[in-house]
């Protein structure tokens, strides 16, 4: 990785992991595809992403200022990441399978050092890999993940085992996994060094075939870790040494015969020890056209609350960072930790070619707000953030 | 709450089991359709899951192992 420094800050390594962060080894709960493959994948997929922030201004409140000759309003660039992920499945005979997925993510931009101020150049490059080698049962499934993914400042690896089990009629699947995870953080700015953090989870889910057009699922998962989860590139970040969150997650698949499409419906109750509880809800509706064209519109809705130790934008001294409370232990100003709301809308077509191949193409618009929030109030005095993405995929049987 | 999750897990499938008319072989046709699936698009959901990681506090629900993500 080669960080660029500039302004003596380093970008937050949240920010320059962004791309880092993609397409890690997870291993999905499905009630689906219980038996082995009789052909093997190769899917491949390109992700251009861009985000920005309007511009605030020293009072620390966004300002929706337009440029007068054009009307646009005026933003700042901020993260860009360009990935490629390629994956293949292997059916090694009637009874295993093989999977490997090689992620690379190019990253640059500029990332803030505190709230949405001081946006520092960064540039980053990651490489991961992940296999999963799976045992298929006559009704259910092992599987064992193993991955790795580095850079120069954050080497990551896990493990993880998922079991699946499904009923006489196959109808209902039960799923059971878990995963540790262990981490080590050698920022480049040398604040901290081999700085680790462990965690494991672990997931229950039970899959229901409904009717012959809907099927459900709940899963329910517990995370737990403990050592560095500061972000070292941030001022002001002290956070606790362990953290545990839950979730609870709720899905609905139903297809409409009359239309020829599907509604995918999705919900997620997220809470941790760090006070922080958010609302996630997904809507999607898969229209086909023909045999050969899926259209997919798709909306998401999301809303937190701060973490008790988030610190808010002080209008008094603002664009200053506001200094913790002498008594703190733990504080931060990241954006990511206050109290705010994201809409997403997206499009994705989907061509199958043949039998045995399909392309796809997404677009997605991402917005934050402290306004967007379900209740209440959000953090006041961050600028307003967008992304952008566009992703281009293949999959081709054989 | 999180035995009250685990609660409402096991509620809902004995409920639900119980109401439920079995569906037959012959009559999952429809159910096999990718989008019909929870998991289509595996690398979409990579992308997806910790492109929000890394912008939300939030994360996890219906995959585990996800390691390596630095978005504090």
């Amino acid at each position: 990785m080669a960080v660029i420094k500039q302004n003596a800050k380093l970008p937050d390594l949240g920010a320059t992991l962004l791309g880092a962060a993609m397409a890690l080894p997870c291993i999905m709960l499905s009630a689906q595809a219980e038996t082995a493959p009789e052909k093997g994948t190769l899917s491949f997929k390109y992700l251009n992403y861009k985000e920005r922030q309007q511009v605030t201004g020293n009072s620390g409140q966004s300002v929706a200022w337009t440029d007068s000759q054009s009307g646009a309003s005026a933003y700042d660039d901020r993260v860009r990441v360009k990935a490629t992920a390629t994956s293949v499945l292997l059916p090694l005979n009637g009874q295993w399978s093989l999977s490997g997925t090689l992620v690379t993510d190019s990253i640059s931009g500029a990332s803030p050092a505190y709230h949405t101020q001081s946006l520092s150049k960064l540039q980053d490059f990651r490489r991961a890999v992940d296999t999963s080698l799976t045992r298929y049962l006559p009704n259910g499934k092992l599987a064992l993940g193993l991955s790795h993914s580095g850079e120069n400042d954050y080497t990551s690896r896990a493990v993880s085992l998922l079991a699946t089990q499904a009923s006489e009629d196959k109808n209902t699947t039960w799923t059971a996994g878990v995963a540790i995870q262990r981490d080590v953080i050698n920022p480049a700015n040398q604040i901290v060094a081999n700085e680790k953090k462990r965690g494991s989870d672990w997931l229950l889910g039970v899959t229901q075939v409904v009717s012959m057009n809907d099927v459900v699922q709940l899963n329910v998962g517990h995370y737990s870790g403990r050592g560095y989860f500061s972000d070292p590139y941030k001022i002001y970040d002290e956070r606790p040494t362990d953290r545990e969150h839950q979730t609870l997650q709720a899905r609905w698949n139903h297809h409409v015969s009359a239309f020829n499409g599907t509604s995918r419906l999705a919900y997620r109750f997220y809470t941790d020890t760090w006070g922080i509880r958010s609302h996630t809800l997904d809507a999607e509706w898969v229209q086909r056209l023909g045999s050969e064209w899926r259209v997919a519109p798709q909306l998401r809705l999301y809303s937190q609350n701060a973490a008790r130790f988030y610190v808010e934008v002080d209008p008094r001294i603002a664009p200053f960072p506001p200094s913790p409370s002498p008594n703190a232990l733990h504080f931060s100003e990241d954006q990511r930790l206050s109290a705010f709301g994201a809409v997403t809308m997206g499009l994705k077509v989907t061509r199958q070619l043949s039998v045995d191949t399909a392309v796809d193409v997404k677009l997605e618009q991402y917005g934050q707000k402290a306004a967007w929030k379900f209740t209440g109030v959000g953090s006041q005095g961050l600028a307003p953030f967008y992304a952008r993405s566009i992703q281009v995929g293949i999959t081709h049987s054989f | 709450m999180l035995a009250r999750m685990m609660a409402l897990m096991v509620l809902l499938a004995v409920q639900g089991c119980a109401i439920i008319q079995p569906v037959e072989a012959w009559q999952k046709g429809t159910l096999a359709l990718p989008e019909m699936t929870f998991d289509d698009d595996p690398l979409e959901r990579g992308y997806k899951e910790h492109t929000y990681t890394s912008k939300e506090a939030s994360s996890g629900g219906s995959s585990i192992g996800g390691g390596g993500c630095g978005c504090n």
